[in-house]
């Protein structure tokens, strides 16, 4: 239930990114997750949704940017905010994600 | 046509080595190897992870041993793997190597007996109902399984040395070579195909296979940074015959492989040469790389193997792979 409500949270937060940004921002996230030091912390639901919208998508659609940004933020917290802030100037969107943490 | 594999180590959570085999699959590539080493995380369970989420790619271990895991246990983990990944499923088979078995306490003892035995009772695990076999490092008694195995599995021997090379060439559907420079693998690569021969079998019957330490970059110095540790290790495992082939000074691969036994990483990759780079690595800008394996493909390889480290950065460097080095050997 608890997984449900952050996804919807995050699933939110989603819809506030321009179109126009959704394929940098996946990227980015994508770094993010794959280089943090923290990969243990992921948990196994959340990696299973990932790699089963990972081979079905190239993960820059909706629900797809909506796992990155849920397992970014768990894993490299600081990091995706200050992405979001500085190199993807979003900074409404990272202010909606410090409100859900 | 050559075709490429890729290799994994599942040295981080099986999430991150899925992900990447799921672009490798996307990005055009046809082999996907985990590598078996019991410190890493579980190759089977890697691969059960892959086969669920990848659709065309063939996966298997690249290589696991028949000292650590008996051939009647690999039979029934690639038998079980290929229920979910049907017709995809690949077995590679070398002896192993010694340290590795000696923190286990195990001795590689007599290895080609061990791998050319452990490949015939896989095969008859695969097509027998009972299997009997006495050989010299293996036996079984009346060993059989409960199910049926769906398909044949092709088997890949990992292969370095004269006689092992000869002998993958004799009793392999593929042979993994373990070197990446023209030197060696033209060396190689002829010692397979007097296996092949000896075996009344055509060239074509046997998927040579080149399995290099692989580093791109746009930035050549990048690329090369990225290959000194797994070169280093190359280098400390190397015998005296193939580091004189390439010219390396033989008393500091000694140094290189004391300094990494004392956990002293900095000193061990710090003794790398660019020699050593250029001798055990295919490593480069992506021009470089496609010369490097054009030079390769002159030999008789028919598949090239992208092994670890991959790049500095493994998902831009699959990507770079597949835009700029696989559409070359695609014309």
């Amino acid at each position: 239930m608890l997984r449900k409500a952050i996804v919807m949270d995050y699933h939110r937060i989603v819809e506030m990114v321009p179109s126009g940004k959704r394929e940098k921002l996946s990227t980015k996230l994508i770094d993010l997750i794959l280089k943090s030091k923290n990969a243990d912390k992921m948990p196994s639901s959340l990696a299973r949704a990932l790699l089963h919208q990972w081979q079905r998508s190239p993960l820059t659609n909706e629900i797809g940017i909506t796992t990155l940004l849920e397992a970014a933020v768990i894993l490299e917290s600081e990091k995706t905010i200050e992405a979001l802030e500085e190199k993807l100037q979003l900074p409404d969107v990272a202010k909606a994600i410090r409100a859900v943490e | 046509m050559v075709r490429f594999g890729i290799e994994f180590v599942p040295s981080e959570p099986y999430w991150k080595t899925t992900f990447y085999a799921i672009q490798a699959e996307k990005r055009g590539f046809d082999y996907l190897w985990i590598t078996d080493h019991f410190n890493n995380r579980n190759v089977y369970v890697t691969l059960t992870a892959v086969a669920l989420h990848t659709e065309k790619i063939n996966l298997g271990p690249g290589v696991t041993n028949p000292y650590l895991i008996n051939p009647v246990v690999t039979a029934q983990a690639v038998a079980s793997l290929n229920e979910i990944a049907t017709g995809r499923v690949i077995l590679g088979i070398g002896a192993g190597d010694k340290t590795t078995l000696k923190s286990t306490g195990l001795e590689m003892h007599k290895p080609l007996t061990a791998v050319k035995e452990c490949v015939e009772i896989v095969r008859r695990m695969m097509s027998e109902k009972n299997v009997t076999f006495e050989g010299n490092v293996f036996k079984t008694n009346n060993a059989k399984f409960f199910f049926k195995p769906a398909t044949e599995i092709p088997i890949y021997v990992g292969a370095q040395g004269p006689k092992m090379l000869a002998l993958a060439g004799r009793i392999g559907d593929g042979v993994l070579i373990n070197a990446g420079h023209p030197k060696d693998v033209d060396y190689a690569v002829n010692r397979v195909k007097k296996g092949i021969q000896q075996a009344g079998k055509r060239l074509t019957d046997v998927d040579i296979a080149a399995y290099t330490s692989f580093s791109v970059h746009e930035d050549m110095e990048k690329a090369a940074q990225a290959a000194v540790p797994v070169v280093a290790y190359v280098v400390a495992g190397s015998p005296d015959v193939v580091l004189q082939r390439h010219g390396v000074d033989e008393g500091k691969a000694e140094k290189i492989s004391g300094a990494l036994k004392a956990g002293k990483w900095g000193a061990a990759f710090g003794l790398v040469s660019s020699r050593m780079i250029e001798a055990f690595s295919v490593c480069g800008t992506p021009d470089m790389c496609i010369e490097r394996i054009a030079e390769l493909l002159k030999s008789g390889i028919s598949q090239f193997v992208v092994g670890s480290p991959i790049g500095t950065n493994v998902r831009k460097s699959i990507d770079l792979i597949s835009d700029r080095i696989i559409p070359h050997f695609e014309k």
